[in-house]
């Protein structure tokens, strides 16, 4: 009798351990916890995770979000996607021959950790961009071979040949200036602990769940900000985005499913900021890169490799409203360009080819082969590439091309592209503002992520002198010679520009969105 | 009894020791460039170079595995491709795990033990019936659809709980139970389902004992006969099923928190794989694994004090 | 010689008609066995029982309720729901066939050779079954999809794997069982050799237990199997499977939610017609193990 009760006793004990460790370990699961809503927390529902938070290695788009809170860059975008100056005092001055670019700093900014802002902490930052082994922006400013400091609040930038494009990096994460004090502390570590210019400071992060930023206190223009906190939530599940949106649990949310828009739409107490995309997303084909990245190009083979006429079919075969309808439910704008109608180098003139079958059929014809004619897609693993990958598969059957699904994992299926282990891919790019971040490094020849394999000496020169042009309307004239080059070749097929939709809760006034998707929520405030 | 916890602890330390090389091959076995997922968009030549350098990815296989096995006794597993340490994610993340798997079993035990008692008692009639096609059932619902029901009956349609997401327990109790009750549920009624069977036919066993025969015979009451006799033998079965279905708690736990959006470590786990993050994925399937071999020296020497002649109740199936 | 045999011939036939009677008495057996005949019928004649082909879409009938042209309505893409669960259930018989299969061809003779011989090989068999026992069969089959890569044949490669440490113990345990009875001892004594032993005692008897076991194992592989297409681990899409289609359902748990029944239904049903069978095939082939 003694030994079972005290064997009771002693599982009894061990329930009560368990318990208790239970609940002391979820209990060590907390985080910080949240200010109370009233005090002025705002939480921003984020789709990804971001990677490091070092601008110099930064390469993830949720990432520009987070940095756009808590580190300030040389130049800026506004609602109409012009660039104005951030923490230079003036849009630059270019020498004649433009290959010098003379950039005047603020004054009075401090940076988060108190130490002020001038042209050597800029030299610094752009010194770092361009040396620091594994920089993610050398190549994005690789024309600059030096940055001189003629004086205290200016900074000239020397290029080995002219570089439209310039501005519009320094307008991104390469324009982004960090405190050399903090540079100096943590070294390649900055993403632990990063210091910047910023409305926000940053405060801590878990990885995979929470960013928490802070008022900054040193921020020049400290009486715009009105909020004491902002913490980004890391929410990858798009329901379940949405549910915390519709619960108020956040009050900003990162691009909204198709399928969980119409109840948002429904939903009173929130509203939608919806801005179109500057960048695309289409299906690229795999021309010429047999040996990989950076290698000589080889016609690789397949069949919409070696016709131009086949992939003009297998275009014609595709129908834009229909893939919007039913993979998107009609929320992307449809198109065929890798710029946006919004953007000043678009070409009106261009009409968009619907989907025509007939002349599909009869250019599949005119080459002789037969059908069906095998393309083998590959795509991502989410739902909304399945349901992508099955509609272009439908439309694709009728005019004779067999259409075979290879699902693979992003990080993957870049490789395989790099290596030329592809024939056909649908992928986009998130976009930049100046048109050669959008077109440059996939078509031309010498471009550092053409892994199509394709390029051609005209549109080299189209795009090289498009570099260098001086003026917009020399740069449109172009561009659109480019564009028809693409649209005769269709090395790649662009399908639609995405439609950026955030949510927000009706309570929180002055989050803003503009062309390049990006929330902007540093001066707003509860209403 | 020391020395039988040593025994064990040793063959344990093996195990582990064996476990790390496994993890650190079997994770290079995966094909895929590793630089690759330190680079996300961009994949210049020179870049990955670089990041490879750095990584000390080019080094021999033995010098890496040293190098991490090293640092991992340190409490350093490194650093996953957002520069964030790994050993602070998964510290970060397992409690939530836990605290699913905890409720799971906590529910589960309580289900399928209760119900396992009643059908053994109440043998051939109704309630018996009910009980034992409901763990059939139970048997044969995927956990993960069960999951999706209960979403749209109780999340969607009634409003009652929130149909994803989590909240810490010290921020906020209740939020957090109301949380975790779905998933809780929903990983708990697989472990019902094998509990109840094995309780009812543990308990059918002891019943028919001779023991308890006599203890009848000395006219003891029904219940205190089930209570006393038959329940305790029956813990056996119980702990021996609860270490069984271990294994079977982490796979579900890995569906259920994706369903649920509950960012723990079954999760981790699966997106570790997905996203090739080396350092994250080998921190991830070492701590899988050392943390199966303690459970299970744990559930050994529980058994053994539990019961000290280490005897099975029913080898043969 | 006649007693070399486990039971003369005659008996075997009159036993089977007695079993048959049995089974027959038991309307739960009988209506879980017509049911799983009724679902490998469907798998196999897909193409002639489903009203659609399952990769056939329509663009102007998205999400569509049932009706007499949908009699289950239509998926996100205008697919044929009840078509696609009918061929979905390709996918799962297969993966619950092959795996079970694959798991016994290893298993039993590895449980046989531990339970026959003992010694220091049975030791080292029966540890590491118990260790691998209670192994996450999912760890298992995200790194082997990671490997090799996702497809209904590494998902069903993972199931195999995942249920050989259980059957390994039983077919050790019944083989520890067996050799201990009489007609066993006694070919021994009679200087029999290990192979005909093992051939014509041991195994034969182990039979039912085996098809019991069998019959349990397949649902277990087949909700398996929906697990890891639901995670993506296994079928791809387009190809359906019912975990795929309760994957793609995700989306829609608030405007279509019966995307998301059907198929967990199907799996409900099959399932269980198996576990039944499996059940009532134990009850009837080994009545003293009454439950």
């Amino acid at each position: 009798m003694n030994r079972i009760r005290t064997r009771r006793s002693r599982t009894a004990l061990v329930v009560v351990a368990l318990v208790a460790t239970g609940l002391l370990a979820t209990g060590a699961g907390g985080s910080v916890a949240a200010d109370s809503r009233t005090g002025g927390t705002l939480t921003i529902g984020l789709a990804e995770d971001p990677d490091a938070l070092d601008p110099t290695l930064a390469r993830t788009f949720v990432g520009r979000m987070v940095f756009l809170h808590m580190c300030e860059k040389l130049y800026d975008l506004n609602a109409r996607l012009q660039i104005v100056p951030q923490l230079a005092a003036a849009l630059p001055t270019l020498s004649g021959d433009k290959k010098t670019m003379t950039i005047r700093i603020r004054r009075g900014v401090r940076f988060n950790d108190g130490t002020p802002l001038n042209a050597a902490a800029v030299k610094t930052s752009l010194d770092r961009h361009r040396t620091l082994s594994g920089s993610a922006r050398a190549s994005e400013i690789s024309p600059i071979t030096a940055v001189q400091v003629p004086n205290n609040y200016t900074v000239r930038l020397r290029l080995n040949a002219r570089f439209s494009p310039l501005l519009a990096q320094l307008a991104d994460r390469a324009g982004m200036i960090m405190s050399p004090k903090a540079l100096d502390q943590l070294g390649t570590r900055f993403a632990s602990a990063p210091v910047c210019v910023g409305p926000f400071k940053f405060t801590s992060r878990t990885a995979g769940d929470r960013i928490v930023l802070d008022k900054s206190q040193t921020y020049y223009a400290r009486s715009k900000v009105k909020l004491n906190r902002i913490v980004f939530r890391i929410i990858t599940d798009t329901s379940a985005r949405a549910a915390n949106l519709r619960s108020h649990d956040i009050n900003v949310l990162d691009r909204i499913a198709s399928t969980d828009l119409p109840a948002i739409q429904r939903d009173r107490s929130l509203r939608v900021l919806k801005a179109t995309s500057i960048g695309y997303q289409g299906i690229s084909i795999n021309i010429g890169n047999k040996n990989g990245l950076g290698k000589p190009f080889q016609n690789v083979g397949t069949p919409l490799a070696s016709r131009r006429a086949l992939r003009q079919a297998f275009e014609l075969s595709l129908d834009r409203k229909v893939i919007n309808r039913v993979v998107f439910g009609g929320t992307v704008l449809p198109g065929c360009l890798p710029v946006p109608p919004a953007s000043p180098y678009y070409d009106k003139t261009i009409k968009c080819p619907g989907r025509d079958l007939n002349r599909a059929r009869s250019l599949i014809r005119s080459t002789g082969m037969s059908t069906p004619i095998h393309v083998r897609l590959m795509i991502g693993t989410d739902q909304v590439a399945a349901r992508l990958g099955q509609v272009i598969q439908s439309l694709a059957r009728p005019a004779g091309f067999q259409v075979d699904l290879a699902p693979t994992e992003f990080v993957t299926a870049l490789r395989r592209q790099d290596q030329g282990n592809y024939e056909a891919f649908a992928i986009g790019w998130s976009g930049r503002v100046d048109p050669d971040g959008n077109i440059y490094q996939f078509v031309h020849s010498k471009g550092s992520l053409n892994n199509l394999g394709w390029g051609t000496g005209r549109m080299d020169l189209l795009l090289d002198n498009a570099r260098k042009a001086a003026t917009t309307s020399a740069r449109k004239t172009l561009y659109k010679a480019a564009f028809r080059v693409l649209r005769s070749e269709l090395p790649l097929i662009y399908l639609w520009h995405p439609v950026n939709r955030h949510g927000v809760t009706a309570n929180v006034k002055g989050v803003r969105q503009y062309g390049d998707g990006l929330i902007r929520a540093y001066f707003a405030e509860y209403r | 009894m020391g020395a039988f916890i040593l025994r064990k602890a040793g063959a344990a330390l093996i195990v582990v020791f064996l476990a790390s090389v496994l993890v650190f091959v079997g994770v290079r076995a995966i094909p895929g460039d590793p630089a690759l997922a330190y680079a996300a968009e961009d994949r210049d030549p020179k870049v990955l170079a670089d990041i490879r350098e750095k990584y000390g990815l080019n080094d021999p296989l033995p010098v890496q595995y040293v190098r991490w096995v090293g640092l991992a006794l340190q409490g350093d597993l490194g650093t996953d491709s957002r520069g964030l340490p790994v050993a602070e994610t998964i510290v970060t993340r397992i409690p939530l795990t836990l605290e699913l798997a905890f409720l799971a079993m906590l529910i589960g035990t309580v289900i399928g033990i209760t119900a396992g008692v009643i059908a053994a008692v109440r043998r051939g009639k109704a309630s018996d019936y009910a009980a034992t096609t409901t763990a059939l059932l139970g048997l044969s619902v995927p956990h993960f659809w069960l999951g999706l029901l209960m979403i749209i009956v109780f999340a969607v349609n009634l409003n009652w709980l929130p149909a994803s997401g989590y909240v810490p327990f010290r921020e906020d109790p209740v939020e957090n139970l109301k949380h975790m009750l779905m998933p809780a549920i929903v990983l708990g009624t697989g472990l019902a389902a094998v509990l109840m069977r094995q309780m009812r036919s543990a308990m059918l066993d002891s019943l028919g004992a001779d023991y308890v025969r006599t203890a009848r015979a000395k006219g003891l009451s029904e219940w205190s006969i089930v209570g006393k006799h038959a329940l305790r033998n029956s813990l056996i079965t119980v702990t021996t099923v609860l270490g069984l279905q271990l294994g079977a708690l982490i796979s579900g736990a890995v569906v259920t928190e994706q369903i649920f959006g509950i960012a723990g470590f079954g999760r981790l786990t699966v997106d570790s794989i997905a996203q090739r993050d080396y350092a994250l994925l080998q921190g991830v399937v070492l701590v899988v694994a050392v943390g199966y071999v303690v459970v299970n020296l744990f559930v050994d020497v529980a058994y053994s004090l539990i019961n000290p002649r280490i005897r099975v109740a029913g080898t043969s199936n | 010689m006649s007693y070399v045999e486990a039971r003369p011939l005659g008996a075997r036939a009159r036993r089977r008609r007695i079993l048959r009677r049995r089974f027959l008495r038991r309307p739960a057996a009988v209506a879980s066995l017509l049911i799983v005949v009724g679902a490998i019928l469907a798998a196999v004649f897909a193409k002639w029982v489903a009203p659609y082909p399952p990769e056939e879409t329509d663009f102007e009938a998205l999400l569509a309720s049932p009706s007499r042209e949908h009699l289950l309505g239509t998926d996100d893409l205008g697919r044929d729901t009840l078509s696609r669960i009918i061929w979905g259930a390709r996918a799962s018989i297969q993966a619950g066939f092959l795996a079970t299969v694959l798991a016994m061809v290893v298993a039993v003779p590895i449980g046989l050779i531990g339970g026959y011989y003992r010694g220091w090989l049975d030791t080292v068999i029966a540890r590491v079954t118990d260790v691998l026992l209670a192994f996450p069969f999912l760890i298992l089959a995200v790194g082997l999809a990671a490997i090799l890569g996702p497809s209904l044949l590494n998902a069903t490669l993972a199931l195999g794997i995942a249920a050989i440490p259980p059957l390994i113990r039983i077919a050790r345990g019944e083989t520890l069982a067996l050799r201990e009875e009489d007609y066993v001892r006694a070919a021994v004594a009679n200087g029999a050799n290990d192979a005909v032993i093992i051939g014509r005692h041991i195994l034969p008897n182990m039979t039912s237990t085996l098809l019991v076991q069998a019959t349990l194992t397949i649902p277990a592989a087949i909700i398996g199997e929906a697990v890891l297409s639901f995670l993506g681990l296994g079928v791809q899409p387009p190809t359906p499977s019912w975990g795929v289609m309760l994957n793609a359902a995700q989306p829609y748990l608030n405007d279509a939610p019966s995307l998301a029944v059907y198929p967990g239904l199907a799996i409900v049903i099959v399932a269980l017609a198996f576990n039944l069978l499996g059940d009532g095939l134990r009850d009837v082939l080994d009545p003293k193990t009454e439950r």
